[in-house]
């Protein structure tokens, strides 16, 4: 696959040659991306292959063991932590599990982050905000509720509250569809899909829930073993050439890893029986 | 083979004085930003209560019980000798330089530092941590230092409960089962019992306490995935916080009996 080398204007988040190195696992190989202004760009890949960590590095949130990673041209990666606090305001984050603060009501996470970078002190003004923020999740109502009483798919909605609290250009979302019923999800989808076109964020989604892709993607990258493995529209992706970008897509397993299943034994430790091991 | 392991245990081990060392030069250098700004004084004031209001209790109660041991395990000794009026000043000295002290930190660590523990681990494995920082706000400023100042400030306040109640504790015993004579008994406490004594045992609380929440937090921070990462993290967090407070009190008795021999050298021989 020929590779265009890109700069770091290229994009609103940028990434030239992203490696990470955990112990002796490679978890990116010299990944370069533009992510463009506005768009939605959908992350895909196996379990394991690299999406969470390259989102991570995306915020900062991991440092990289090799190449750079860009935000509107200036090059964040090795900013210093107070540096990249200003630099944070512009980025939402929806972690998968919501990562709610669960010591707080739902009004007082989606104030947090306003508290902590906004001299808002009139609570008049926070209330307004928060029911605001709430109501474009649909999930306005429930500023006095703790995380612990919310379902799966109502915490990811006020997670994604609290992402769009202080107006970012960016929100990342580290797969928000995974473990919700399929009319969630699409709940999440139509979300995620709003918030781009009302508010004109760019969205970076990692996911491997296929069907969501397709239906929010502007643009589908896949990363396999820590390297992109294909990178276009989700027409491009639906007609892939290649091998392995179609088993993920089509949710096949490989022939090499169903011969290794055949060859695992015949025998499952479930059809043990108790008279098996009484013999010796 | 068994040598290049233990070489790789003392560079694991190296590496994690180093971690926690930094962990620690942050947290005071958020501190001292913490102290500057008083938007974050209500952090500090919601974990002051939590970690020495409600702890007031199970400190009293731990420096009462200790007064009342050392009356009832020195009693038969001294009264052995004819010194039964000398209990005073055994128990006291005892309670303010060290038991009270060393004990009131150790119901601490359990009390504060396992909660402090669980706490953060859990937030650091459900991404509460993460959440904190990708919202562009240091957690060390936010989570730890508030944590640090009140144990800092607090300890040595709760051993001060702790010394009364030791106080109170053995003279109620002395004086009440054993039939002391009250003014016996705390003129003898008060020739033998100095501000230096008091002082010192107060002045410990300050290292106690930020021991306790230092290590407790950097435990939380650390901990590996799952319940069992958190739970061991917590006993972790509470064996270091042990051994520290005896590893530290015994650093202060060399130093402090130090200084006490170089100010006032003839005192001990009076």
């Amino acid at each position: 696959m020929t590779r265009v080398e890109v700069k770091p204007g290229d994009g609103i988040l940028v990434t030239r040659n992203l490696t990470k190195i955990y112990g002796e696992r490679v978890a990116l190989e010299k990944v370069s991306v533009a992510i463009e202004k506005g768009k939605t760009t959908v992350i895909i890949g196996q379990s394991g292959c690299g999406k969470t960590v390259f989102m991570k590095h995306l915020i900062a949130l991991e440092r990289p063991t090799e190449g750079e990673v860009f935000f509107k041209g200036q090059r964040i990666d090795q900013l210093h932590n107070h540096e990249l606090a200003e630099v944070r305001t512009s980025f939402g984050f929806c972690f998968q599990m919501g990562a709610l603060f669960d010591s707080l009501t739902v009004y007082e996470n989606i104030i947090f982050p306003i508290q902590q970078h906004r001299e808002i002190k009139d609570f008049k003004v926070l209330g307004e905000l928060v029911k605001l923020k709430l109501a474009l999740v649909g999930m306005d109502g429930y500023q006095h509720q703790y995380p612990a009483s919310l379902s799966g798919g109502q915490k990811k909605r006020v997670s994604l509250a609290r992402a769009i609290a202080l107006n970012p250009e960016v929100v990342l979302y580290d797969e928000p569809t995974t473990g919700l019923d399929p009319i969630t999800s699409d709940v999440i989808n139509e979300l995620i899909i709003k918030l781009q076109r009302e508010l004109k964020i760019t969205s970076v989604v990692v996911t491997h829930d296929m069907k969501s892709a397709y239906k929010i993607a502007d643009r589908i990258i896949m990363l396999h073993r820590g390297k992109i493995a294909a990178d276009g529209d989700a027409d491009y992706i639906r007609n892939h050439p290649s091998e392995v970008v179609r088993q993920f897509i089509e949710g096949r397993i490989g022939e090499a890893d169903l011969a290794a299943l055949r060859l695992g034994g015949t025998k499952f430790p479930t059809q043990f029986q108790p008279e098996d091991f009484s013999g010796t | 083979m068994v040598t290049l392991a233990v070489w790789r245990k003392f560079k694991q081990q190296v590496e994690h004085l180093g971690r926690f060392s930094r962990f620690s030069g942050s947290a005071f250098g958020a501190m001292g930003s913490s102290i500057a700004h008083p938007k974050t004084y209500p952090l500090v004031w919601t974990q002051m209560n939590i970690i020495g209001v409600k702890s007031v209790p199970v400190i009293m109660a731990t420096g009462a019980f200790v007064g009342m041991i050392l009356a009832v395990q020195a009693y038969s000794q001294l009264a052995a000798m004819g010194l039964e009026e000398r209990l005073g000043v055994l128990i006291n000295i005892a309670v303010v330089k060290e038991l009270g002290p060393v004990l009131a930190a150790v119901m601490l660590a359990g009390r504060v530092g396992g909660a402090l523990t669980a706490e953060l681990g859990t937030m650091n494995v459900t991404e509460q941590i993460a959440a904190v920082e990708s919202m562009g706000t240091d957690p060390i400023k936010y989570l730890v230092s508030p944590r640090v100042l009140a144990c800092l400030l607090l300890t040595p306040v709760l051993i001060v409960y702790a010394d009364l109640l030791g106080i109170l504790g053995g003279y109620f015993v002395s004086v009440i089962q054993f039939k002391i004579n009250s003014g016996a008994y705390w003129d003898y406490s008060a020739m033998g019992v100095e501000l230096w004594d008091v002082g010192t045992g107060i002045f410990k609380g300050f290292f106690f306490g930020g021991a306790i929440a230092l290590i407790s937090c950097y435990k939380g921070f650390t901990c590996r995935e799952g319940a069992q990462g958190v739970g061991e993290a917590c006993t972790e967090a509470f064996v270091g916080c042990f051994i520290s407070i005896l590893a530290l009190n015994y650093v202060f008795a060399v130093i402090l009996d130090a200084i006490y021999k170089t100010f006032w050298p003839l005192r001990p021989l009076l």
